[in-house]
């Protein structure tokens, strides 16, 4: 369980993240939904240690970096690095000794092939292979359907599901709330730098319709299109 | 095309004016040292001039770049297009044309000007797309990116220590050596992502030895054959020899050890400089390689715990 209280972080003069309590489950899928720039990706690097923040974030582990596996909005490659040295890399990292590599190459990537050559889509199945394979306890993953082909959001929609029954805590951002629909329990709103609602799965159809209202409004209509 | 040079003159200044000099310096430091290192190699070496047109090579294939000759080529018309990557190479060969014609060496320079010209048709990312292999793929990131960069240096360096071994020059056998950790060194100059460090389950200290064992490790096995060589075919200098060996192990854990003692920012000049100065005086390293290493924990402390 991960636990936020009171977390504050400000660029500047810029406060991203106002006052924020939340908590989050093992066995437990969430959902975070913002504007771009509402703070999601400023939330995830906190609750992963990448940035300093006011605030307590307690969980059951000692030091909570070690067991998160983070996939990034886009993640980093080296040029010249393989994606099977990539996969290592991670692996090694977190003192995982891995003995095959090709089986659990579940998206079928040229893995002896430089990864800076990869198209988006294969770079972010590549990196939340490697994550998977770090067998981390919380997973926070910033736009995983991003870029990625059908039937690889299908096969992640099915890790997902997998990593909720192997009792694992996952956080999800994402822009595509179907997807969000299908893996979630919860979906919280993150809104002005703090969560503005909180919905269980039951209501999620309310907040779609909730945030259609408040976002299309009369903005739509506002377009002169001849 | 004039935009381009002045655009590329800006950049280079902005480096150096990040890096904490100020370019009018920066440009005297670096004839300064030119000078000096020409002036070295070709007063200590019978085969200097192998070396210069290894250099020139080298200066050559910097200039080549997948992406920015395709830039330029979108960019600019054909003619164009060679014009400026022929005016560019000649900027990158004109200091060694000038030390050659200093030198009175004239025979030399239609090698290098060749090279200039030859090295407009190349595209040298697009050629070496495929996955070069590395024997260190077990232990990424820096040893498997840097072999990846560098592995044609190494036939030359073994083919300088041919050399120097067959003309009993043991100066330029132990160049050959050093030229090993200079390589080496080189591959510590990437900073990697954040990402990369947060992602080891490690603390600051032992993050440090790992990266320091790794990379002792693996430059031993690539300069062990050369010392080696070198120990056998000048008995009489072996103590030299193992001293310089020394020195240089101790010089790349220094290096290792300011890369993170800036991080997240790259070495800068104060810590050059202080590496320099132990160069010159290589007792400071007793004093540096703690320095940087409690200030490679500290800074990695942030990002680990």
């Amino acid at each position: 369980m991960i636990t936020l209280k009171n977390i504050t972080k400000s660029y500047g003069k810029k406060n991203v993240l106002k006052n924020m309590s939340a908590s989050f489950k093992k066995g437990q899928v969430y959902g975070i939904i913002g504007e771009n720039g509402s703070g999601k990706t400023t939330l995830f690097r906190c609750i992963s240690g990448l940035e300093n923040y006011s605030g307590k974030i307690e969980s059951d582990f000692k030091i909570l970096k070690n067991h998160i596996g983070l996939l990034m909005t886009e993640p980093y490659f080296f040029s010249k690095i393989t994606g099977k040295e990539y996969i290592r890399l991670l692996n090694n990292a977190r003192q995982k000794k891995l003995t095959t590599i090709e089986t659990n190459n579940i998206f079928n990537l040229p893995l002896n092939k430089y990864a800076s050559t990869y198209s988006t889509g294969m770079k972010k199945k590549l990196a939340l292979t490697a994550i998977l394979l770090q067998g981390n306890d919380c997973f926070i993953l910033d736009e995983p359907f991003n870029g990625v082909d059908i039937q690889s959001n299908i096969i992640i929609t099915e890790i997902i599901h997998k990593l909720k029954k192997l009792d694992k805590t996952v956080i999800i951002a994402s822009h595509i709330y179907s997807t969000l629909v299908e893996t979630c329990d919860e979906i919280h709103h993150l809104k002005n730098g703090n969560f503005a609602k909180k919905v269980s799965k039951k209501d999620f159809g309310l907040l779609e319709a909730e945030m259609k209202e408040i976002t299309i409004g009369t903005n739509v209509k506002k377009l002169e299109i001849d | 095309m004039k935009d381009y040079f002045y655009l590329q003159f800006k950049i280079l200044n902005r480096k150096f004016i990040a890096f904490g000099l100020h370019p009018i310096l920066a440009y005297l430091i670096l004839f300064v040292c030119f000078l000096g290192f020409s002036n070295y190699i070709f007063f200590t070496m019978d085969f200097a001039i192998h070396l210069y047109i290894l250099l020139a090579f080298r200066v050559l294939i910097k200039l080549i770049g997948k992406q920015k000759n395709d830039f330029l080529k979108f960019l600019l018309t054909k003619k164009n297009y060679i014009l400026t990557k022929l005016i560019e190479n000649f900027i990158g060969i004109l200091p060694f044309v000038f030390f050659l014609t200093y030198k009175k060496l004239f025979l030399y320079i239609p090698i290098f000007i060749a090279l200039a010209i030859t090295s407009i048709f190349f595209n040298f990312n697009r050629g070496f797309n495929f996955t070069i292999p590395t024997p260190f793929y077990k232990k990424p990131f820096e040893f498997t990116i840097g072999f990846r960069n560098t592995f044609y240096i190494f036939p030359i360096v073994y083919y300088l220590l041919y050399i120097s071994v067959s003309v009993k020059n043991f100066n330029l056998s132990v160049f050959s050596m050093l030229m090993i950790f200079l390589v080496v060194s080189s591959y510590y100059s990437k900073l990697e992502n954040e990402y990369f460090i947060w992602n080891y389950k490690t603390s600051p200290e032992e993050f440090i030895h790992k990266k320091i064992k790794t990379g002792l490790t693996y430059t031993t096995l690539l300069s062990s054959p050369i010392f080696i060589v070198i120990g056998i075919n000048f008995t009489a200098e072996f103590e030299t020899l193992l001293i310089f060996w020394l020195l240089a192990n101790a010089y790349l854990t220094t290096i290792i050890l300011a890369k993170y003692a800036a991080y997240p920012f790259q070495t800068d000049l104060p810590q050059w400089v202080f590496i320099g100065i132990s160069i010159a005086f290589p007792p400071l390293l007793i004093i540096q390689i703690p320095y940087f290493y409690f200030q490679s924990r500290k800074k990695l402390n942030t990002i680990l715990e």
